[in-house]
């Protein structure tokens, strides 16, 4: 029996998506100005399945076999090149990024808390539900 | 650390439209100056300065990582790569009696446009505003991280 359930790593996973996604959108928001700049996003989706599929292991008979290789899978962060929003090529929607960004936090702020209550539900059976 | 990459992305923003501000205020304080630089002993007006913005890499160790592995990297923020001068040609004013005055009494003055200026200041401030609202944003899930587990 496991002390901490694996839905507190797939957390962990969810905060760590949620900390990439933030850094892509403040790149978004810090080159708004930028001539040429695309926009990037992040897939959030992918990168859960990403990190649940890495958990797949090879079968092997000798130690010299290789195992599966998680690296090689499509990017997490992707780049919009179709679009365009101003003359100087940059296609940055600030309003788009406000609302990602805004959104974002959210769900980190909802993710924090499950952690926590998952937490500290732990500690109350620890102490014998006092 | 992430998240503090977050904050120091924003950070790049923010120091890159100061820049873009200084500059705009230069250019406004020059729009009158007739004698910027002494060039072949004749006085040259003042040339209206742009800054020019480019991506700035996280780190290249983490660029050169994931291109390797086909991937895209989240980028750092953004950096001033140059300050350029408005090569677009002096507007010329007929007053024989000043004293920068030409030959035929022709006055170059700077290139300064102050409504273009003014447009840059905005564009500039909204965008300030924009990356401390992103800054703020990061500070407050930083915040959150750390009440995890009390």
């Amino acid at each position: 029996m496991n002390l901490f359930p694996s839905s507190i790593q797939k957390m962990e996973q969810a905060l760590s998506t949620s900390t990439l996604k933030q850094r892509v959108h403040a790149d978004n928001i810090a080159n708004v100005d930028t001539a040429n700049y695309k926009s990037k996003q992040v897939n959030f989706q992918q990168v859960m399945e990403q990190a649940s599929a890495s958990r797949m292991q090879s079968y092997r008979t000798n130690a010299q076999h290789m195992e599966f290789q998680s690296g090689r899978g499509a990017s997490p962060v992707t780049v919009n090149h179709n679009t365009t929003m101003t003359p100087n090529g940059n296609n940055v929607d600030m309003d788009f990024e406000m609302a990602e960004l805004a959104k974002n936090q959210l769900w980190y702020n909802a993710v924090t808390e499950r952690i926590n209550g998952k937490f500290s539900s732990l500690s109350s059976v620890i102490n014998g539900g006092r | 650390m992430s998240l503090f990459n977050g904050l120091n992305i924003s950070a790049t923003g923010l120091t890159a439209n100061r820049l873009r501000m200084d500059v705009v205020s230069s250019n406004i304080a020059n729009a009158n100056t007739n004698r910027a630089e002494l060039v072949d002993g004749e006085w040259v007006p003042y040339r209206r300065k742009t800054v020019e913005l480019s991506t700035a890499d996280a780190s290249p160790f983490a660029k050169h990582l994931s291109s390797a592995m086909g991937q895209t990297a989240a980028g750092g923020g953004v950096k001033a790569s140059a300050i350029r001068e408005d090569q677009t040609p002096f507007p010329v004013t007929y007053n024989p009696d000043h004293p920068d005055a030409d030959a035929e009494g022709y006055v170059r003055t700077s290139n300064v446009d102050p409504i273009q200026e003014m447009v840059d200041l905005m564009s500039a401030t909204r965008s300030y505003e924009a990356n401390v609202t992103a800054m703020n944003a990061s500070k407050s899930m930083f915040m959150k991280a750390l009440e995890i587990g009390k």
